[in-house]
C-alpha cells in the first residue's frame, strides 16, 4: 500500500502538544488535489451569494476549483447551481453574467434548457427539421444540478452530493446564531469587494479564527477592543472563531447608526462574533450588520476573498454603508501581509508545522484537527476502495 | 431568398433575436418542401424560446403538428 502524502498524527495531538499542518498542505499540488475532495467537494462549501443573481433569469458563470458552474435564479425565483455545460457536447453554456429572458441556448448546436435546468429543445437532433429522436430522452438530459442550499444569503454547495443535509451539517452554528435568524439585505454595489491574496485558503481561515494577532496586526482595535475582551469559539468538526464583548456601532458625522436587526436581543448590544464555518466561509455578526467572506481557492498559493456586507433593512444609509465597507476593507487588508507571509514561510524546508499557544490558538487548532480528520477519513476511504478493487 | 438571406445575416450579426424569429418564420413560409419549412421553423422556435417571447407557443404547435417537436 502506498504511503500517505503527509503524516497528520502530530496535528491531532492536544493543542499543547500538537504541531500545525505540514508544509505540503500549503504548497503541494498533490495534497491540494486530495484536500479538494476531502475538504471542499465533500462538504458544504461557500460558492457565491444569492444577491449575485437578484432577479429571475439572472445567470452568473462561476468556476469552483476548476469546475465550470452557473448560478441562476430561475423564472420562479429559486436560486440554483448547475454544471455550466451542455449535455450534448459539453460546451460552456453561459460565458458572462447576463439575464436569461427565456431559455438557455447552447451556442454550439442550440440545445435549449429552461432556467430550472430542463432540456426543452433539441433542434435537428433527428435530422434537419426533425427535433426529436427516440434515443434522446429529454427528461434524462437536463442540466446537471449541483446540490445547493441558501443560508444567510450564502449559496452553499455540496459537489459530492453525499454530505448530510445542510441543516444537520451546520446545526451547531444555526443554533448558536438563532438570534440572527432574520432577513439580511445585501448593501449593494458599495458593499462588496474582493481581495486577491497570494496564500493558501486555509491560512485565511486560520488567521480569521484567532484573536491572538489582533493587538499586533490591527492596533487600531486596541483603543476599544482589547485582547482580553475576546473569547474563543470552538465547535470541533464544525466551526471555530472568536467573539468580542465590546462591539461599538459605527456612526456617521451626525452620530447616526445603522438600524439594528429587530428583536436580536440585548445580549448582542455590545457582543459580536466572528466564525469560520468549515471549510471556506468566514462570517461576522453584529447587532446592526453582518458580513461574509467566501474564500475561493484558486490553487495551492492563491485565494480570492469575496466580501459581502449585509444590513437589517433594505435601504440603509449609503454614506454609513460606504464608511463601514471601508472600515472592514482596511481591517481585512491588514491581514494580507500575515497570510502571505505565512504562505512564503511554508517553503522553509523542515518546518515542523509550528507550535501553538495552548491558551490563545485553540480555535486554529480546532480547524487543523478538522482538516486532519477529514483527510484521514478520505485516505481511509481511498485505501479501502483500492483493496476492494484488488 | 437573397434579400431575406441578407436580412438574416444582418440579424445574426446584430444578435437581434426578435428579428431572427420573424425572418426564420418568413423563410419557413416561403418553402414548399415540408422538411425545409420545418428546418426554418425550428430556428424561429429556438430563438423564440431563447427570447422568451409569446411566439414560441404557436411555433411549437406548428412543429408538433408535423411531428417535429415533442
Amino acid at each position: 500500500m502506498s504511503q500517505p502524502l503527509t503524516d497528520l498524527g502530530p496535528v491531532r495531538a492536544s493543542v499543547a502538544q500538537a504541531r500545525g499542518l505540514p508544509n505540503a498542505h500549503y504548497t503541494d499540488p498533490g495534497v491540494f488535489e486530495e484536500e479538494k475532495q476531502a475538504l471542499l467537494f465533500s462538504q458544504w462549501a461557500g460558492l457565491a451569494v444569492a444577491a449575485d443573481v437578484p432577479e429571475p433569469g439572472d445567470a452568473k458563470p462561476l468556476e469552483f476549483l476548476g469546475m465550470p458552474l452557473v448560478l441562476i435564479r430561475d423564472s420562479k425565483g429559486t436560486v440554483r447551481v448547475f454544471q455550466n455545460i451542455c449535455r450534448h457536447r459539453g460546451m460552456i453554456l453561459v460565458d458572462a453574467p447576463r439575464k436569461i429572458e427565456g431559455a438557455i441556448r447552447c451556442p454550439y448546436h442550440s440545445w435549449c434548457y429552461s432556467t430550472a435546468g430542463a432540456l426543452v429543445s433539441t433542434p435537428h437532433v433527428g435530422g434537419p427539421g426533425h427535433n426529436t429522436h427516440a434515443a434522446i430522452k429529454r427528461a434524462d438530459l437536463g442540466l446537471v444540478e449541483v446540490r445547493s442550499h441558501i443560508w444567510r444569503d450564502i449559496v452553499w454547495i455540496n459537489l459530492s452530493g453525499d454530505a448530510p443535509e445542510f441543516d444537520a451539517a451546520m446545526a451547531g452554528l444555526i443554533a448558536r446564531w438563532r438570534d440572527f435568524d432574520l432577513p439580511v439585505y445585501h448593501g449593494g454595489h458599495d458593499s462588496r469587494f474582493t481581495l486577491e491574496v497570494a496564500t493558501n485558503w486555509k491560512l485565511a481561515v486560520e488567521n480569521y479564527c484567532e484573536s491572538y494577532h489582533l493587538p499586533w496586526v490591527h492596533p487600531g482595535l486596541n483603543s476599544y477592543s482589547r485582547l482580553e475582551d475576546h473569547y474563543h469559539i470552538e465547535a470541533p468538526g464544525e466551526y471555530s472563531g472568536q467573539g468580542t464583548m465590546v462591539y461599538r456601532q459605527i456612526t456617521n458625522e451626525h452620530g447616526e447608526t445603522f438600524p439594528d436587526f429587530e428583536d436580536v436581543g440585548a445580549k448582542w448590544n455590545e457582543q459580536a462574533e466572528y466564525v469560520a464555518a468549515y471549510p471556506n466561509v468566514l462570517l461576522g455578526v453584529h447587532r446592526d450588520h453582518a458580513y461574509v467572506i467566501i474564500l475561493e481557492p484558486r490553487g495551492t498559493e492563491r485565494t480570492v476573498e469575496h466580501v459581502h456586507l449585509y444590513y437589517a433593512v433594505e435601504r440603509s444609509d449609503e454614506g454609513l454603508r460606504m464608511r463601514n465597507t471601508q472600515l472592514w476593507k482596511s481591517v481585512f487588508e491588514e491581514d494580507i501581509f500575515v497570510v502571505e507571509g505565512m504562505q512564503r514561510g511554508r517553503h522553509a524546508g523542515g518546518f515542523d508545522g509550528g507550535r501553538f499557544s495552548p491558551v490563545m490558538d485553540s480555535p486554529t487548532h480546532c480547524f487543523h484537527e478538522w482538516v486532519a480528520g477529514r483527510i484521514e477519513a478520505h485516505r481511509a476511504g481511498a485505501a479501502s476502495a483500492v483493496r476492494a478493487a484488488e | 431568398m437573397t434579400d431575406l438571406d441578407t436580412r438574416l445575416i444582418a440579424a445574426h450579426d446584430a444578435g437581434n433575436l426578435r428579428a431572427l424569429i420573424g425572418l426564420y418564420a418568413e423563410a419557413a413560409d416561403r418553402m414548399n418542401d415540408l422538411d425545409a419549412a420545418c428546418f426554418y421553423l425550428t430556428h424561429a422556435y429556438v430563438f423564440a424560446l431563447e427570447a422568451g417571447t409569446s411566439e414560441a407557443a404557436p411555433l411549437h404547435a406548428r412543429l408538433k403538428a408535423h411531428g417535429r417537436e415533442a
